[in-house]
């Protein structure tokens, strides 16, 4: 590659120096030259999570990601719970790159003691030129583990009653260096749910978004439209979770600051138990922080 | 053969997804319904059971002073009389005499009918 790339400065050099070519166009000179490349699309995201949710990002090949992500309490608890920083909600994980297009991951939350783990892999990938796709396209497979104590040790407790199971589609396209927009259709399911109003599976359709405002920095967005969401069928009402937060990157990290009417990180937690409204002040302010070490060359 | 542990996984994805809820699987203790109470459905069944041995039409002279609770005008017109007795309430007679007090729920049941204006429903 770097031969060619010297040739290619060698050609030009000597083009440049006859006067013939002077008002020729250098895109098309080089296109002459190199011939139409594929350009992938890199960066749609900061990283693997907009902000509670999974982004089209995936970690690459031997690359592992350690994420430390809180919650605190609601803003409307008052100067006596200091506003909610009396009450912290955290999630662990540790994630790594099999592949550049596959990814795995584990995870341990304060909601609900919930053990979790993941599979995402990499569909397609944005790119223009020879190949050319409008978006990116990867999925997620997660499996929850309620890690609670049964409020009834008394009757017949199944272990499998305490799996939760969702999957996602994410789509983003990253429209230029400053905006980019993810679509994720969502399924959540629970084997266990309180009554039979409560329905054991929930559909959701996600959407997020990316402004970058400067190098290191970008605003975040992040809103799921829960499908099938009906207050009356809920033991406790669910809301939609709305998620708003800042990204800084720092050179292997990149920490995100949030606010959010979900308690939960993970997705059986804020796509099926977001029970705090906007509203209402049910604002939970949290970061993510997301270092990764690359573990092989 | 690569793709067996695709289906492995697969299998045990779908095997492990079950629909079930709490309330179903495990029901608790009754919860007592005062909803909607009816005269013909609720609270002449407690009557019939607690009352009847002295107040239906037929013992009621000989038992209960002649104060008889087998017909509907007769139990609203003695309705909070018998909402009285029945919470062993001081100046009413403790009923059913001679037997356990009615349980909570049965007379919850009777005093619902009675605040919703004792219909003959």
């Amino acid at each position: 590659m770097k031969t060619r790339n010297l040739l290619i400065l060698l050609q030009l050099g000597m083009a440049v120096s006859q006067s013939g070519v002077y008002g020729q166009d250098l895109g098309a000179f080089l296109e002459d030259q190199v011939g139409e490349t594929t350009d992938y699309t890199f960066a749609t995201f900061k990283t693997t999570r907009i902000l509670n949710g999974h982004s089209v990002e995936l970690d690459h090949e031997g690359q592992m990601d350690v994420r430390i992500s809180h919650r605190f309490g609601t803003i409307n608890s008052g100067a006596y719970e200091f506003f909610g920083l009396d009450q912290a909600h955290i999630h662990l994980s540790f994630e790594y790159g099999l592949k550049d297009w596959m990814m795995v991951g584990m995870g341990r939350g304060t909601f609900e003691k919930t053990v979790d783990g993941f599979t995402k892999i990499k569909l397609l990938r944005q790119s223009k030129g020879i190949r050319n796709m409008p978006v990116s396209v990867s999925w997620m497979s997660g499996m929850y583990v309620n890690g609670l104590h049964w409020s009834d040790p008394e009757r017949e407790n199944r272990f499998i009653y305490r799996f939760s199971f969702a999957h996602q589609l994410m789509i983003a396209r990253k429209f230029n260096e400053r905006f980019s927009l993810q679509l994720t259709p969502s399924y959540l399911h629970q084997n266990l749910v309180e009554t039979p109003g409560d329905p054991n599976d929930l559909f959701s359709m996600g959407a997020g978004s990316r402004i970058k405002l400067s190098k290191r920095v970008s605003f975040n967005a992040e809103y799921y439209y829960i499908l099938n969401r009906d207050h009356q069928n809920f033991t406790t009402g669910i809301y939609n979770p709305l998620s708003l937060g800042i990204d800084i990157e720092t050179g292997g990290h990149v920490f995100q600051i949030i606010m959010t009417n979900s308690v939960g990180m993970a997705e059986n937690a804020f796509l099926g138990h977001t029970t705090g409204r906007w509203l209402d002040g049910d604002i939970h302010i949290g970061f993510n922080i997301s270092r990764v070490f690359q573990l092989k060359k | 053969m690569k793709k067996i542990p695709l289906f492995f996984i697969l299998w045990v994805g779908a095997s492990g997804c079950i629909w079930d809820n709490e309330e179903t699987l495990f029901p608790g203790p009754d919860v007592c319904d005062t909803l909607d109470v009816s005269y013909a459905m609720d609270v002449v069944p407690i009557m019939a059971n607690n009352c009847y041995t002295c107040h239906s039409n037929a013992n009621a002279p000989e038992f209960a002073f002649g104060i008889t609770l087998e017909d509907y005008t007769d139990v609203k017109a003695s309705s909070s009389a018998i909402i009285g007795a029945i919470r062993h309430s001081d100046g009413f007679p403790a009923m059913p005499r001679g037997a356990d007090p009615l349980d909570t729920c049965s007379i919850s049941r009777i005093e619902a009918w009675v605040s919703a204006g004792s219909p003959d429903n």
